[in-house]
């Protein structure tokens, strides 16, 4: 508890667009308190990556992203007392800690009728309704709300199902997407019929399309603007992107949105005129190759920084595909557009990695991240409470082991033979989303301490 | 008689995928399987053998964990580890189901290590609704399109109807041999019903019907129970394929005389509608009529009382019919669809007064030491 109450080192940013995230969270955490206190509009419990903010704003109705909360306590250091709550309740640990924290604190909430006591940020008011998606990635998001209504019995949930084809080496996935098309866009009006019903408001259509409209040229400008993290040295690493990461996953479907990643995108173009990097003299380029961040230890990415490392690119919550390089049916219709955005999104690596044997999307999409950035080694983090996205990293790694060898490979480029050095080295912490219990600074910066000496090992004998 | 059949049980439960590793040396194809979710009938229309994939608490996890983190729920760890050990080398193949996030998201784990013939998924809905029902005969079409192509063969609806009733036989054996639970002192052990139904899903489902027919006879001649008179526990929880829990709960003086498990009345029990088309009548058994917490099943009635009625309306049913004294909800570390319903449970039995026990364990041996004194302070508490 001693390490709890502790304040947290705050991590320094590289870029402006990402130290100005901080006070927009605490704003939209406060705002839905201020709004549940007006009662002008209403409010949904929802998850990220789900693609139906367009229909939720649409329809006035203010989300309240139960995920960025739990985040918000892990990074405060304040989530130990609702994962307690939580435990009494006959929860295990071992569940996913985010909903843990959820729930402790929505009980603590109800049993209280009040806030808990200087819940963090002003917490989370309790929600109109609760809109939930297991998909085919994550059973804690189908179990939380209903676990949660236990305690809130009046709270209705839309649990929408949105599959996708799982990837399959000898098929190709357009031979069914059809029929997840189908059942996508009757799940997405299923969610419009029942927030029109408890909001009392219908659908306009036209704006409906003009928000799906603006999150796909925002989609597209977040990857344009990634893209420019390629740059030698790079101007914003991975520690920027999971404050980035705030405006693809929370607030999508705003102009806010948008124009973030305008200045974002103008700032890190000013940044590679004057060779400005994230790093002094970046010596490491590393790819955050999986994993959620231990949000309470966010300062571990300024520790790789001082040691010359940097992160061009990362795997998490880079939830956004180019709408122009997906090969999805064109539609007037907004609801069918995000059904094939959906199945565009998750079936993007598909065709790449049935053209390379033994390779999957995941891994394809590894391999394309660390050719274009140049990348020097893979760092991956697993929490122990989410199976979501730490199951799999391990045998990834193993795939990405085939390719690169840790001896010298002589490969043919112009009818010529050449020695080259294709040796990728790998790191996986280990603790967990927002549960500091499992984690330890002193294990972890030397797990780091030692990876950088093998990247720098392997630096020299390149150039010996 | 008894003897025999017991034994021949015996030898196939510890000696487990025998007949089916005889059967591959015989040209035939088995197709593995891990979870309640895969229906079986494809499987079996198509020709092939399923088999049930089954774990082992007294094995070490060693190769599986160099492959598969640690994270993901011990019992299909201990399948995984298995099966990469080469323990179900006839395998031709598997179907894995959207079941639990250890299941997806370990898939393409298990896909490229085992590399087998043929490998399926096969995306269960998460949701029970006409729209979903549509959606899975569709993926249930393109489930058996796949084992076609497998096997060169077309599965006819006549062939499928031909299945389901198979399946449907087997199940209704299964609920005769569950009837032998109902006397107090039960007739038959939970420790030996699970061998029988453990071995019985590593059969064809016609060698599965024989055997429980063997049994069914052998239990009608039975003239004393195994067990003494005591506690009636109800076993709630996943797939329970070891007996050592049972085992426990048996040797301390109660008995087992009903289940929720996987491989118990959750894999037979729901039985398919065969006046319907075989296709909309699988997809309605396995969504609709498969009951595991990963199904989000709407709260039709709006409050908590009748979502948990809903919900758990099954654990009721076999309270009542088995006449139970006490349950024990015994879930894995990491499992989340289990593990996020305990509140919602223990409030269920306190609304109908059945004492509870909740376990979390690992699926290793490590524990029996625990989970002995744990559930012997149970047996005492309830008398």
């Amino acid at each position: 508890m001693a390490e709890e109450q502790k304040k947290p080192k705050k991590r320094m940013t590289a870029t402006q667009a990402a130290a100005s995230i901080g006070p927009m969270v605490k704003e939209f955490i406060a705002g839905a308190v201020r709004a549940k206190a007006e009662g002008k509009q209403k409010l949904a419990y929802t998850f990220i990556v789900c693609h139906h903010e367009e229909i939720l704003r649409a329809l006035d109705v203010l989300p309240v992203w139960t995920e960025n909360f739990a985040g918000v306590c892990g990074a405060k250091r304040d989530s130990e007392r609702f994962l307690q709550r939580a435990e009494s309740l006959g929860l295990s640990r071992s569940l996913c800690t985010y909903a843990l924290c959820g729930i402790g604190f929505d009980q603590w909430r109800e049993e209280q009728g009040q806030m808990p006591p200087e819940a963090p940020w002003g917490g989370m008011p309790k929600p109109d309704f609760m809109v939930s998606t297991g998909q085919i990635l994550c059973d804690p998001r189908a179990k939380w709300y209903q676990a949660s209504q236990q305690y809130m019995p009046d709270v209705p949930i839309y649990n929408m199902d949105l599959p996708y084809p799982l990837f399959e080496r000898d098929r190709d996935h357009r031979e069914v997407w059809g029929y997840y098309q189908k059942y996508i866009a009757k799940e997405l009006r299923g969610l419009i019929k029942f927030v029109e019903e408890r909001t009392g408001k219908k659908m306009d259509y036209d704006r409906l399309k003009e928000l799906v409209d603006l999150s796909d040229r925002t989609w597209n400008l977040i990857h344009e603007t990634y893209e420019l993290r390629k740059a030698v040295p790079c101007p914003m690493g991975t520690g920027d992107a999971m404050n980035t990461m705030v405006p693809i996953n929370f607030m999508m479907a705003t102009q806010d949105s948008y124009n973030f990643f305008l200045n974002l995108n103008k700032e890190l173009k000013e940044k590679i005129a004057k060779k400005e990097g994230e790093v002094e003299k970046e010596k490491y380029r590393l790819l955050w190759g999986g994993g959620l961040p231990a949000w309470f230890a966010l300062s571990d990415f300024n520790y790789f920084n001082a040691k010359g490392a940097c992160f061009p690119a990362e795997t998490t919550y880079r939830m956004v595909a180019p709408l122009y390089e997906m090969d999805i049916p064109e539609t007037k219709d907004p609801v069918e557009h995000l059904a094939w955005r959906w199945l565009g999104y998750w079936t993007f690596w598909y065709d790449k990695a049935r053209k390379r044997p033994g390779s999957e999307p995941d891994v394809e999409r590894l391999i394309s991240l660390i050719e274009n950035y140049k990348i020097d080694g893979v760092v991956m983090h697993e929490a122990f409470s989410c199976r979501t996205w730490h199951v799999g990293l391990i045998w990834q790694l193993h795939q990405l082991g085939k390719i690169y060898k840790p001896i010298p490979v002589y490969v043919v480029t112009n009818g010529k033979k050449e020695k080259t050095y294709r040796e990728l080295p790998s790191l996986i912490l280990e603790s967990d989303i927002i549960d500091i219990t499992s984690y330890s600074e002193v294990d972890t910066r030397n797990k780091i301490d030692a990876f950088i000496e093998t990247l720098e090992s392997i630096r020299k004998n390149r150039a010996d | 008689m008894k003897d025999d059949v017991f034994a021949k049980v015996e030898n196939q439960y510890v000696n487990y995928g025998t007949r089916a590793r005889e059967l591959k040396n015989q040209g035939q194809k088995v197709i593995g399987y891990i979870c309640s979710f895969v229906p079986l009938e494809i499987i079996t229309a198509a020709g092939c053998i399923p088999f049930r994939v089954r774990g082992d608490i007294r094995e070490p996890i060693t190769k599986g964990d160099t492959l598969m983190e640690t994270i993901v729920c011990p019992f299909i760890r201990s399948c995984f580890d298995l099966s990469v050990k080469g323990k179900y080398d006839f395998l031709s193949g598997m179907v894995i189901p959207h079941g639990c996030d250890s299941m997806v998201r370990s898939y393409s784990t298990w896909n490229y290590s085992l590399n087998l013939p043929y490998f399926h998924f096969v995306n269960t809905p998460s949701v029970v609704k006409e729209s979903s029902f549509e959606f899975f005969q569709e993926e249930l079409k393109a489930y058996q399109r796949s084992l076609e192509k497998f096997t060169g063969k077309t599965i006819t609806d006549d062939d499928l109807a031909k299945a389901i009733r198979l399946h449907n036989e087997n199940r209704n054996k299964a609920r005769a041999l569950y009837d032998f639970k109902k006397s107090n002192p039960p007739m038959i052990s939970g420790v030996e019903l699970t061998k029988v139904l453990t071995v019985g899903s590593s059969l064809p489902v016609t060698e599965s019907n024989a055997l429980f027919d063997e049994v069914l006879a052998a239990l009608s001649q039975r003239k004393e129970s195994p067990l003494k008179m005591g506690p009636r526990i109800l076993l709630d929880g996943p797939c329970v394929d070891n007996i050592e829990l049972i085992k426990i709960v048996e040797d301390s003086g109660a008995s087992v005389v009903a289940d929720t498990t996987c491989n118990g009345t959750r894999d037979n029990w729901p039985r398919a509608n065969e006046k319907i088309d075989p296709v909309d009548a699988l997809a309605r058994r396995y969504l609709a009529g498969v009951n595991c917490p990963k199904t989000y099943r709407e709260n039709k009635a709006g409050s908590f009382e009748g979502d948990m009625k809903a919900r758990f309306g099954d654990i009721g049913y076999f309270s009542r019919t088995f006449k139970v004294n006490g349950a024990i909800l015994y879930t894995y570390k990491f499992c989340d669809p289990f593990g996020f319903e305990v509140p919602a449970r223990k409030a269920y039995y306190d609304s109908i007064h059945v004492p509870l026990l909740c376990l979390e364990d690992l699926y290793s041996a490590g524990t029996i030491g625990q989970l002995k004194t744990r559930i012997q302070a149970f047996l005492e508490m309830i008398g």
